[in-house]
């Protein structure tokens, strides 16, 4: 079974962002970068799916600059027997259908049974990516997955969808997958893991080889919300309190005018 | 290249290239995913528990332990025949620091990974090896190290515990008692110290079900609260004759080659500890609002903020050069021959006055840490719901453990002095020359192209006033300067803020580069900062050691001498603080790491 991890390298969200000169994406320096979330889980999936079927080889793929390297070693390490690296410093700049493009190119004559990625970034947060290679490659894709099982070639999957219900969804292989939090707990690498995996294969693919297609949306502005103002709580008893809000409504806005 | 290492003690009369030490920007990728594990790993399974386990239960404790076997983090620094990692000194520095994000539990973890596993490692058979090591390092059994007894605590050689050849030769008889004992109240295997016929200093590996070993009650303390602390009472304790440890009195070489390990590694979990308090501080003052203000806008809040940055960076700093020092020593050694670790303890103990100062520093960076995070917590800082009555509590072991800090300050310059007497560092020469520049005035002018060049002709003129202060400490008092401790700390002192601000200059400088403007700001910022604290820290004890060794006109000279040597040009101190504040109080962060 060959399967496929798409993940992606983004700041820690704890991190201080500031929005970068051309305001198009925020400022990368003096960041500290790690994998993104949902990539836990869809990296962690596959390694689940190798330990249950056994014969089965998981490639882990990244687009950007050369230090999303540690981020696909930190894949190996976890599990995934082999590390493309799409070297592309513009990474920031794309839109999610090149990214989904460049996935779907180079995916494209590979014949995996399954596609695995997050269900979003935590950075840009787009949702499209994985469903977007899905599209490209004519595949089934079923996205925001909470419960994943495999048997006799079929999935059997959980979505999530809104105000907590969920959804029942079968495919058949080959498929893409989007992973969801609460889908599986994430194993840290362990270290002698973290050592094998500088003996398995990391491959360099240049952009130009697979961006075969065009930008459909551009990012005008990047901007922070505007701060509103602090809210203002009123205490006390009900009719009281009624009282004062009428006043300060009367006094200060227009709405009793 | 092996005899271009820069040896022990040499720093101090030496230059030192930034391109020749190891920093924590040069982390290979490998090393940031063992910190990032360990770290993952205590922040989610250890810290949640923290209350429980500081109220003793050590079930926690030891299914924790299981835990780091599972991850591997119990085997960083034992043979790859024997199922272990053998990483470099870099590694098992970060995932010690990391691992003291767990309080408590990070005592069980160092002392089970540190002096309950290396001497089977280092003095073990390989008979031994294949009973203990894989048990050890899969976290199935807990170690424990037993050299200390009531009557014998820094004087650890003065132990008393006896061991006597049963008539059939087939075992020891071991009697005494051993004091402090961490992880006594689970530990399954005990390097255990007693006198063969009340002479020879031997070890021995005693397991805990060996007839004649009890378990004492478990110490009341202070701080480490969630760490278990015992006597360990051997009563006619039978040990097999196979399991002597090491030759029949030679346990004090195993005994002292353990704590330069040990003394290192203190360092770079304290460092960790800093780091923690100091964020949790930064956090505090951000949120606390008096007089309308957050107090982290407070110029005597800031103040506390950037200082400690500084010093936490020099922490870092010093941890990282010496441990890359001890692997580029240890890379040197075939691994293939017989006597590998004869020659990897020489590797280290070459290095033991620099294990010594990385425990004192980094030891007394902590105390500093905790002591101003609390004054920020204000009253909450006093009471144990907030963190920062625990940091303050927990620190306070690390000055005493691992040898005291006076013992360590002794040894400091103690095996300086050593190596010169043995014609290995040219130091009284270089203490001739230091004199005479007493008496030849300097118009030396600053090349402000040569980065951090105030702070290295500071260094420079440090390590003069070190070997002046030492020079005519020798000559005075000769074989007899042991007995002048006062003026051997001084002396340590003095070798310990260079040894400090040379580790941060030169990381700084071979940092630059790689750092964006902003940083580059900050790096220059902290370097300003700790070079004024350790000009005046040297200075003050090289005032005082003058006063201690000399007198009359040799006395205004060398006074003089302290003048002109701790000079140090700190304009824009104030600026430097008030960078350094703002920004950690924006990233919440320790700024560096
Ligand atoms: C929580 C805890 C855990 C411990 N874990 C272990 C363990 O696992 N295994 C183990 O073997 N030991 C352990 N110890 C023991 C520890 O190493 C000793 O407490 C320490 O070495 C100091 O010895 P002491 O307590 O007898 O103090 P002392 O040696 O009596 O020292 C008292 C004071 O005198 C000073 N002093 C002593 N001698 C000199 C000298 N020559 N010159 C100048 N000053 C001197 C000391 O610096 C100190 O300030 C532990 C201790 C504690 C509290």
């Amino acid at each position: 079974m060959k399967i496929l991890v798409c993940i992606k390298q983004v700041p820690d969200m704890e991190s201080k962002f500031k929005v970068a000169a051309d305001s198009r994406w925020y400022d990368t320096a003096d960041l500290a970068w790690r994998m993104n979330e949902y990539d836990e889980f869809a990296v962690e999936q596959a390694v689940l799916v190798k330990e249950q079927v056994g014969d089965a080889d998981i490639t882990v793929l990244s687009i950007g600059p050369d230090k999303v390297k540690e981020t696909i070693k930190k894949a190996l390490a976890m599990g995934c027997d082999r590390g493309v690296h799409i070297a592309d410093d513009e990474v920031s700049s794309r839109e999610p259908f090149q990214i989904a493009g460049m996935i779907a190119e180079y995916a494209r004559d590979k014949n995996f049974d399954l596609i695995l990625t997050g269900m979003q970034s935590q950075d840009r947060g787009s949702g499209q990516v994985g469903i977007l290679v899905a599209e490209l490659l004519d595949l089934p894709g079923v996205s925001t997955v909470v419960a994943f099982s495999l048997a006799d070639g079929r999935l059997e999957l959980r979505r999530e969808l809104e105000g907590g219900v969920k959804a029942r969804v079968a495919t058949g292989l080959p498929a893409v997958v989007t992973c969801q939090l609460g889908l599986n707990n994430p194993r840290y690498p362990t270290l002698p893991n973290i050592m094998k995996a500088k003996k398995k294969e990391l491959i360099t693919v240049g952009v130009a080889d697979v961006l075969k297609v065009e930008a459909r949306q551009q990012t005008a502005k990047l901007y922070f919300p505007e701060k509103k103002g602090g809210g203002l709580i009123l205490e006390g008893e009900p009719a009281e309190v009624a009282d004062r809000l009428i006043t300060i409504l009367k006094e200060k806005t227009a709405v009793l005018a | 290249m092996a005899d271009m290492i820069l040896k022990g003690g040499e720093y101090l009369i030496a230059d030192v290239a930034c391109e020749s030490v190891f920093t924590p920007e040069d982390f290979s990728d490998e090393q940031k995913q063992f910190a990032e594990t360990t770290e993952q790993f205590v922040m989610n399974e250890i810290v949640p528990k923290m209350e429980e386990i500081d109220q003793q239960n050590f079930e926690l404790v030891v299914e924790g332990m299981k835990k780091c076997g599972d991850l591997g983090l119990l085997m960083m620094d034992t043979p790859e025949e024997y199922g272990g990692l053998d990483l470099d000194k870099a590694s098992s520095m970060l995932v010690a620091e990391k691992i003291s994000y767990g309080g408590s539990f990070s005592v069980a973890f160092s002392a089970h990974t540190g002096i309950g596993t290396l001497p089977l490692v280092y003095y073990g058979t390989p008979e031994q090896k294949e009973k203990y090591l894989g048990r050890i390092i899969s976290g199935e059994w807990c170690a424990a190290y037993c050299l200390t007894e009531p009557g014998s605590g820094s004087d650890a050689l003065g132990a008393q515990a006896t061991a006597v050849l049963s008539e059939d030769g087939g075992h020891y008889v071991l009697n005494g008692t051993k004091q402090f004992i961490t992880n006594g109240g689970f530990a399954q295997i005990f390097t255990i110290f007693a006198k063969v016929d009340k002479q020879h200093f031997t070890a021995f590996l005693v397991e805990r079900d060996f007839p004649g070993l009890v378990v004492g009650a478990e110490e009341k303390k202070m701080g480490i609260k969630g760490s278990s602390t015992t006597q360990i009472i051997l009563d006619n304790c039978k040990v097999p004759e196979e399991n002597v440890l090491g030759e029949i009195g030679k346990g004090h070489k195993i005994a002292f080659n353990v704590l330069n390990v040990g003394r290192f590694k203190l360092g770079a979990a304290v460092t960790g500890a800093s780091k923690m308090a100091l964020v949790t501080g930064i956090k505090y003052a951000n949120e606390r609002v008096q007089f309308k203000k957050k107090i982290s806008s407070f110029g005597a809040i800031g103040e506390k903020i950037a200082d400690l940055t500084a010093a936490i960076f020099a922490s870092e700093s010093l941890v990282y050069r010496l441990a890359g020092l001890l692997d580029e020593k240890l890379a040197t050694i075939d691994k293939d021959i017989d006597n590998y670790y004869v020659e990897y303890l020489k590797g280290i103990e070459e290095y033991a006055s620099e294990c010594g100062i990385s425990k004192v520093f980094c030891s007394e960076v902590l105390a500093q840490t905790v002591d101003e995070v609390v004054q920020i917590f204000g009253g909450y800082g006093f009471v144990s719901d907030y963190p920062a009555e625990r940091y303050y509590r927990d620190e306070r072991i690390n000055r005493i453990f691992e040898g005291t800090n006076e013992i360590n300050r002794l040894l400091i310059p103690g095996m300086i002095l050593r190596k010169a007497m043995k014609g290995e560092l040219p130091l009284q020469a270089e203490a001739m020359k230091a004199f005479e520049s007493l008496m030849t005035p300097s118009f030396e002018e600053l090349d402000e192209s040569i980065p951090f060049v105030a702070e290295k002709v500071l260094l420079k003129n440090l390590k003069t006033l070190f070997l002046i202060l030492a020079g005519t400490g020798v000559q005075k008092f000769m074989d007899k300067i042991a007995d002048e401790q006062e003026i051997l700390m001084a002396a340590a002192d003095i070798a310990i803020q260079i040894f400090a601000l040379e580790s941060a200059v030169l990381r700084a400088e071979k940092a630059l580069p790689r750092f964006s403007e902003r940083k580059q700001g900050l790096v220059r910022a902290a370097v300003k900062v700790f070079a004024f604290s350790a000009s005046e820290t040297a200075g003050s004890a090289a005032r005082k050691g003058a006063f201690y060794i000399e007198e009359g006109d040799t006395l205004t000279m060398i006074l003089a001498g302290v003048r002109r040597f701790t000079k140090y040009d700190a304009t824009g101190l104030l600026a430097a603080k008030r960078l350094l504040a703002e920004a950690a109080c924006e990233e919440e962060r320790y700024l560096f790491g």
